[in-house]
């Protein structure tokens, strides 16, 4: 059978290329010509004479634009990381709850955590912003990474609990034997044993939050917290668009989520799986 | 988020939590939040969002060292720059000490209790005859923004284009502009001369007002109630001719998705187009006359608006700066603006004063000795005739300023006539939708 | 790859191990401390906001016309008596319909190929989940460079192919193109894990049974029709629910793709123009019901349709 489909798998092997590659390879593309150059027709399908400079002027150059640029990039940086560490410590620690312990509610809770992802995102926009406006919230570090942490929060408990009730329960009750706590059991012997469940869900939670774009739009207002796709998304709007900085910021904000699906793929792969299939 | 699970226990779930929750009856309040405004003016930062880039630094540090205020300047695009603020205005909370009071958001903004009235900081009775446009910023006897700029709306023609077409005299009637447009196409000088951005945002609605004043109407009257419901109104006449003007070929067809900005840097500054009907004022000197982003310098000039029988009006959109009830220093906040607003400051930024002192895309003082320095100095940028234009045929889009529901109206217009310009809708069809839209929001 | 799960979709809170039965008897207050900042955030930040949605949706809450009072239906009459909501209802269909059905296909294409291993095939994998981890919002700014009328690279080897003599408008003018255009780049980012989710049931279907269809004389087409496509039926229902979710809540892609034309403009947008343009919150609360029953609805529909449990 291997031989028989050969050359329709060269075909799909050829077309997943494509696919995949092509709208980035344009945009890497656009964001190494200059203005003039970008809008020449017929297009230049490669950099008639490739320039670093949209880039350069966007890390070092002074201006409002790449400093507002900048800015975002650490806004983006900061809150998916604030988000992602909170969310996985707390998913890990109800995950284990979930996984390994019983109590009353358990069942009722575990549901409703899991419902709260069959609702749309959207419908709590509203709500949620005038909760964070009720606490001063809005435009603030925290209120932006508590909205991430509750939307992210589901899903990763889910993956996680997946992990740890596919882990051999003999190890831990041999631990408890010896006298160690369950906080110590989860901390010596079942988190080493989830490891690669708690990467692919932090793996997974940072690219979900890297990716927000409408919640950070309405619940940030200026520089000081709009993360780098709320900045891209405003310079397509100003009076003159800056058409290479605007794409060289795009390749900036794809670089960072395009290397990790590509180096750390084999966690994510098997983190979207546990968390969606089982 | 992406993943679904077990769908049947997940939706049973679901069903429970809703059930509760709603068992639970909770209702969200608009809260408040105590107001932690100070009337401290020295040793602060203010944040002021304004939909333009900022004065030179220099200029700013200037101010900061006569007042102790240090400004922290916040550049959004207009869109989100509105949306920012009627929802920091419906959750009373912190946006800035000094934002955009823009002149169609007026009537929503007051209504909304969301700006301080300025007259508790300015003499506002003073600045009046200084300042015409300080009436479109009045709702209901208080000034809750105040003007500072002058923008009005302009047709613009690039005259090399015109020439080459072997077009003399420039257009005085709408008939003779259309003509014109017509020859330019048949001649081959452009393809499509006409710019008209046909995307459905603001600058479409705001080019059919301007077109609606050239034909000699209004869109609404005092009580709100639409002018242009049947097709011998001029509002409907201005929605067919930019309707028919897409359909001729006299308008790229590409507009169909393109906005005011992004035509006018695409294809007016790059000769693409030979003219657009209702420019924005400070064009020919902010961006057609700059090499940098422009490949038609000294090419384009201001236009006295073609109407049905010689010169129409112009419709003035000034920009406003004003305080919200939230900001964090009021006071400062006043400060900045009398600072921002004075006469000398315009005309520096205008550039009466060398290029060192211009405020990029600033080009108009809304105080009228500020513009009289630019002309006398030479430095306004179509000079006399902008400056007549000003004064003689410049008035307001709403006479008696702009109804609370103007967004939910203007999105009403530039949805329909952006439906109508593709086809998928007649003229009549649009302006019937528009039209009942207006009726429905002002009864 | 190592594709470790079975089709097991029971969500296994799993039975409880024996040691933690035997501390029954006593009150155990370690659970609760785990799971409570769970429990907070889900209450205060996921199921107030539903609640008050539900809620609110039956009140008239307009910021410019206090107070909020009880409205019944009014706020739903209202919406499906505006031609723009209306409007967007049908892009929305449109938008499920297209997105749902192409990134299936795609995704029913690219997990065979996937199937067996070969070399390359987990860096194919790496270049396959690309699209799928990148914002939506840059996605459609990259495939605005695609699509533009006049700089775009489809118009560009359109017209350097002769296949067109002058450069078209694909967004913005014709109503279906308009749709088909955003939708793609929407399914661009979703295909890759409708893919992954339809690759993990073809990995648990036996060697042995195309081996013996094959004995039996079956091509390849039949082999497909007959052994893979049922038995993938597990991840084609769960692929096919995620991209309904994600093509029925569309945000970024239209937002940016197309801004407020009514060609294009979807659900959720209208939603965030109701709320904050017209800061009609009930009108917007009520929208955001509706397209939260109709998700889970159609879902419940899909599911029923097409999931089958898959006994080896």
């Amino acid at each position: 059978m291997p031989q028989r489909r050969s050359w329709g798998r060269r075909l799909g092997v050829l077309f997943i290329l494509l696919w995949s590659l092509v709208p980035l390879y344009w945009a890497l593309n656009t964001s190494l010509q200059t203005d003039a150059q970008i809008s020449s027709k017929p297009a230049h399908y490669v950099p008639p004479s490739p320039t670093l400079h949209n880039f350069h002027s966007l890390l070092v150059g002074s201006g409002e634009i790449p400093s507002t640029i900048r800015r975002s990039t650490i806004n983006i940086f900061v809150e998916c990381t604030a988000a992602t560490i909170i969310t996985v410590v707390l998913a890990t620690l109800a995950a284990y709850a979930f996984a390994r312990m019983k109590f009353r509610g358990r069942t009722l809770l575990f549901y409703a955590v899991l419902a709260t992802m069959a609702f749309p995102a959207y419908t709590t926009l509203i709500p949620l912003y005038r909760i964070m406006s009720m606490f001063s919230l809005v435009n603030t570090y925290t209120g932006i990474v508590l909205v991430y942490v509750s939307g992210f929060l589901p899903l990763a408990t889910w993956i996680l609990h997946s992990y740890m009730t596919t882990l051999p329960v003999a190890i831990e009750e041999a631990g408890q034997v010896d006298g160690a706590g369950r906080m110590q059991v989860l901390w010596r012997i079942v988190l080493p044993l989830a490891w690669p469940g708690v990467v692919s869900t932090a793996i997974i939670t940072f690219l979900f939050a890297w990716a927000q774009f409408l919640f950070p739009l309405v619940l940030s207002s200026d520089d000081s917290t709009q993360p780098l796709t709320v900045a891209i998304a405003a310079l397509q709007g100003r009076h003159t668009v800056p058409f290479g900085l605007l794409s060289s910021a795009g390749v900036f904000a794809i670089a960072v989520p395009a290397v990790i699906a590509v180096l750390l793929n084999r966690y994510i792969v098997n983190g979207l799986l546990s968390g969606s299939v089982k | 988020m992406t993943s679904l699970r077990h769908t049947r226990n997940v939706l049973l779930a679901g069903a429970l939590t809703l059930v509760s929750v709603v068992a639970a009856g909770c209702s969200g309040g608009g809260g408040g939040g105590s107001s932690s405004a100070s009337d401290k003016t020295t040793g602060v930062t203010i944040t002021v969002a304004l939909p333009t880039a900022p004065p030179p630094q220099a200029s700013l540090d200037a101010f900061t060292k006569s007042t102790g205020i240090t400004v922290k300047w916040t550049n959004l695009d207009w869109d989100s720059l509105q949306t920012k603020i009627a929802a920091a205005a419906t959750a009373k909370t912190y946006f800035a000490d000094a934002t955009d009071v823009d002149w169609s958001r007026v009537g929503q903004l007051s209504k909304l209790n969301w700006f301080y009235p300025m007259e508790k900081y300015l003499d506002t009775t003073a600045l009046a005859s200084q300042m015409p446009q300080i009436s479109s910023f009045s709702p209901g006897g208080h000034v809750i923004g105040i003007p500072y700029d002058a923008s009005f709306l302009v047709t613009t023609v690039n005259k090399k284009l015109f020439d080459q077409a072997g077009i003399t005299s420039m257009p005085t009637t709408l008939d003779q502009y259309t003509a014109d447009l017509r020859q330019i196409k048949s001649k081959g000088v452009v393809q499509y001369p006409l710019n008209i951005p046909f995307a459905a945002a603001e600058g479409l609605s705001t080019y059919w007002y301007q077109t609606t004043a050239a034909f000699g109407g209004t869109i609404l009257d005092a009580n709100g109630k639409p002018q242009f419901a049947t097709p011998d109104t001029p509002g409907y006449q201005a929605a067919q001719w930019m309707v028919d003007a897409i359909k001729q070929g006299l308008v790229p067809p590409g507009n169909i998705n393109v906005p005011d900005t992004q035509a006018q840097q695409t294809l007016m500054a790059k000769g693409t187009v030979a003219t657009t009907f209702a420019d924005y004022s400070g064009n020919v000197g902010s961006l057609y006359n700059v090499p940098a982003s422009s490949s038609v310098v000294g090419q384009v000039q201001y236009l006295s608006t073609p109407g049905v029988s010689g010169a129409g009006p112009n419709m003035s959109n000034p920009d406003g700066i004003g305080i919200p009830v939230k900001a964090k220093y009021p006071a400062a906040a006043a400060k900045f603006i009398e600072w921002f607003t004075s006469a000398s400051n315009q005309a520096d930024f205008a550039g009466a004063n060398g290029p060192d002192k211009v405020m990029p895309g600033y080009f108009l003082p809304s105080q009228l000795a500020g513009v009289t320095e630019l002309t006398e100095k030479g430095k306004l940028i179509g000079g006399q005739q902008l400056s007549d234009l000003l004064k003689n045929s410049a008035k307001p889009i709403f006479a008696q300023g702009a109804p609370s529901w103007y967004p939910e109206f203007s999105k009403s217009v530039y949805t329909n006539l952006h439906a109508a310009a593709t086809g998928s809708m007649s003229v009549a069809d649009a302006i019937k939708a528009i039209a009942s839209t207006a009726n429905e929001l002002s009864s | 790859m190592t594709v470790n799960l079975s089709t097991d979709t029971r969500p296994s809170a799993g039975p409880a191990p024996a040691a933690v039965r035997r501390r029954r008897r006593r009150f155990d207050a370690l659970p609760y401390a785990l799971v409570t900042p769970l429990a907070l955030f889900i209450v205060a930040l996921a199921l107030i906001p539903a609640g008050v949605t539900i809620v609110q949706s039956f009140y008239r809450v307009q910021e410019l016309n206090p107070p909020t009072v009880f409205a019944g239906l009014e706020n739903f009459r209202r919406l499906f008596g505006d031609s723009t909501i209306r409007a967007s209802m049908e892009n929305t269909g449109l938008y499920v319909v297209i997105g749902v059905i192409l990134s299936t296909v795609l995704g029913i294409v690219m997990a065979v190929t996937l199937q067996r291993r070969f070399r390359g095939r987990s860096l194919l994998i790496a270049v396959l989940i690309l699209p799928w981890a990148l914002p939506g919002v840059v996605e459609g700014i990259v495939w605005t460079g695609i699509w533009d009328s006049n700089t775009g690279l489809l118009n560009s080897v359109l017209n350097s192919l002769h296949l067109i003599s002058d450069y078209h408008v694909f967004l913005g003018q014709n109503r279906l193109l308009t749709i088909f255009a955003i939708e793609l780049v929407q399914i661009w980012q979703m295909t890759p894990l409708s893919t992954l989710l339809i690759l993990a049931s073809l990995q648990n279907i036996p060697d042995e049974l195309y081996e013996a269809a094959y004995l039996d004389g079956s091509s390849t087409w039949a082999a497909f029709r007959r052994i893979t496509l049922p038995l993938a039926r597990p991840g084609i229902a769960i692929a096919m629910v995620q991209a309904l979710i994600a093509t029925l809540n569309v945000f970024d892609q239209p937002y940016v793709l197309n801004g407020a034309a009514q060609a294009g403009a979807s659900l959720t947008e209208q939603t965030y123009y109701v709320s904050f343009q017209n800061l009609d919150f009930g009108e917007g609360y009520a929208l955001s019901l509706l397209i939260t029953v109709a998700t889970l609805v159609i879902a419940l529909g899909v599911v029923k349709l097409v999931y089958r449990p898959v006994e080896y």
